[in-house]
């Protein structure tokens, strides 16, 4: 579904970001993307729908769908790969709940009712005329990935969805992920999350894939982990108290 | 806090509240054009309709005179300046009577239309897009402004523990500027990833 060949790329300051990154994503993955903070994780996600580099260049690194990121196809690409971004406020930018929704449905020429049904769908009917600055952030949080959905995308692409959401929110946020068939890019210093949803992951590190494999393997590889500025996750360690965890029973 | 210092009681259920958002505007735009074309007979009767208007709509007195009075400065910072000229006094006092009744017609219209209904009318009058979006954005982020210069302001303040110094202030205003310039980066990065062009 999404291939990214020998990615690099440079913040117009000179820094460099990515470095020949490489890694191909199978239709309806759930992908883990892990790394310390700094590491890339966010200026690659915004590879994945062309909002980065600025322009794109001659020789493409990002396929989705086998399709290269052009000019031309950047209207679909950006239908088909949804991006969930990292502070709420970024992405709510309408007045009301329904406005914000409706956005995305109303630049790709899609259904208005969408929007309604996207709204239901992250638990949020009846918010339809709330104004956004007053939501909770975990609303927020709700509100955005119902502006992402009501796109309709076969890739959701999600940068650190738990951070500021209260356990509840966090396990809500988690149940419905999983029922949301798309194919997933999920990158988080929530490992728990990761453990939870992401069969594969991804852990890169100073601009570089330094390991891809099953997440449980990755995580429970403790010096791997602190060296690259992460923990083995508790729920690896012991039984969760909150929740039966299949693998260790 | 809860991002609505301007607007608190746009939502009610008054009489006013419940007129079409159109009317309302076309109203005090109505009143706005009265005011600027007329002496100060008339604007006797126009303060009386909107002291009914605000009476009706419920709207705290409290609350519409702070907002007044928040905006007096400016119109009496503008004012002072026409004492230098022949005639002054009077020019002075026509100015402020002038902008005092236009501006709280604004504020009363703020108070009883949602801002969301207003960008509705306006957009419906055919006023170019940028605009609108313009204003959108310009009234959803006036409040994550406000809202992260209060908390760079509180968390300033957690470490200070002598007087205020003026260049202290200045890097305030420098850090907002620069945090604004990257918010507006990645809200326009966040308004391309669902389609905008």
């Amino acid at each position: 579904m999404i291939e990214v060949r020998n990615l690099s790329y440079r913040y117009p300051d000179g820094k460099e970001a990515l470095r020949d990154i490489s890694f191909k994503v199978a239709d309806g993955e759930c992908i883990g993307l892990i790394g310390p903070n700094g590491a890339g994780k966010s200026t690659l996600l915004l590879h994945l729908n062309g909002i980065l580099p600025e322009r794109l260049a001659s020789d493409p690194a990002v396929f989705v769908g086998g399709q290269p990121i052009t000019e031309a196809n950047l209207p679909e690409i950006r239908r088909q790969v949804g991006l969930l971004f990292q502070d709420a406020d970024d992405q709510l930018f309408c007045p009301t709940v329904l406005e914000d929704v409706a956005f995305g449905p109303s630049q790709f020429g899609l259904d208005g009712d969408r929007a309604r049904q996207a709204l239901a769908a992250v638990g949020l009917a009846g918010f339809e005329e709330r104004v956004t600055p007053h939501l909770s952030r975990g609303e927020k949080r709700r509100v955005c990935l119902a502006g992402v959905l009501a796109c309709d995308p076969k890739v959701l692409v999600l940068d650190e969805p738990t951070t500021d959401l209260d356990p509840r929110g966090k396990r809500e946020l988690k149940d419905l992920l999983k029922r949301i068939p798309a194919t997933k890019i999920i990158a988080s210093h929530d490992l728990e999350l990761v453990v939870e949803l992401c069969g594969r992951s991804i852990l890169i590190d100073r601009g570089t894939v330094v390991a891809d494999g099953e997440t449980i393997e990755l995580l429970n590889n403790e010096l791997l982990m602190l060296e690259h500025g992460l923990e083995r996750p508790h729920i690896l360690m012991h039984q969760h108290p909150h929740r039966r965890v299949p693998f260790l029973a | 806090m809860r991002a609505d210092f301007l607007d608190r009681h746009s939502r009610g259920t008054s009489p006013i509240h419940q007129l079409p958002a159109g009317g309302k505007l076309a109203g005090a735009v109505l009143i706005v054009v009265t005011v600027v074309l007329t002496q100060w007979p008339v604007w006797l009767g126009v303060a009386g309709l909107l002291i009914g208007v605000a009476a009706l709509s419920r709207v705290p007195v409290g609350f519409l005179v702070k907002r007044l009075l928040w905006f007096e400065p400016v119109v009496l910072g503008m004012a002072i300046l026409s004492l230098w000229q022949p005639g002054g006094v009077e020019k002075f006092t026509t100015l402020v009577c002038r902008s005092t009744l236009c501006v709280f017609t604004m504020i009363l219209l703020a108070n009883t239309t949602p801002f969301s209904r207003l960008l509705h009318v306006v957009q419906q009058l055919r006023v170019p897009a940028i605009f609108v979006t313009t204003l959108a954005l310009l009234y959803r982020y006036l409040f994550v402004l406000v809202d992260e210069a209060e908390r760079m302001q509180r968390a300033r303040q957690a470490r200070t523990y002598r007087r205020t110094r003026w260049t202290v202030l200045a890097t305030v205003i420098g850090q907002l500027f620069v945090r604004s310039t990257e918010r507006a980066e990645r809200i326009y990065a966040a308004m391309c990833a669902r389609g905008w062009k």
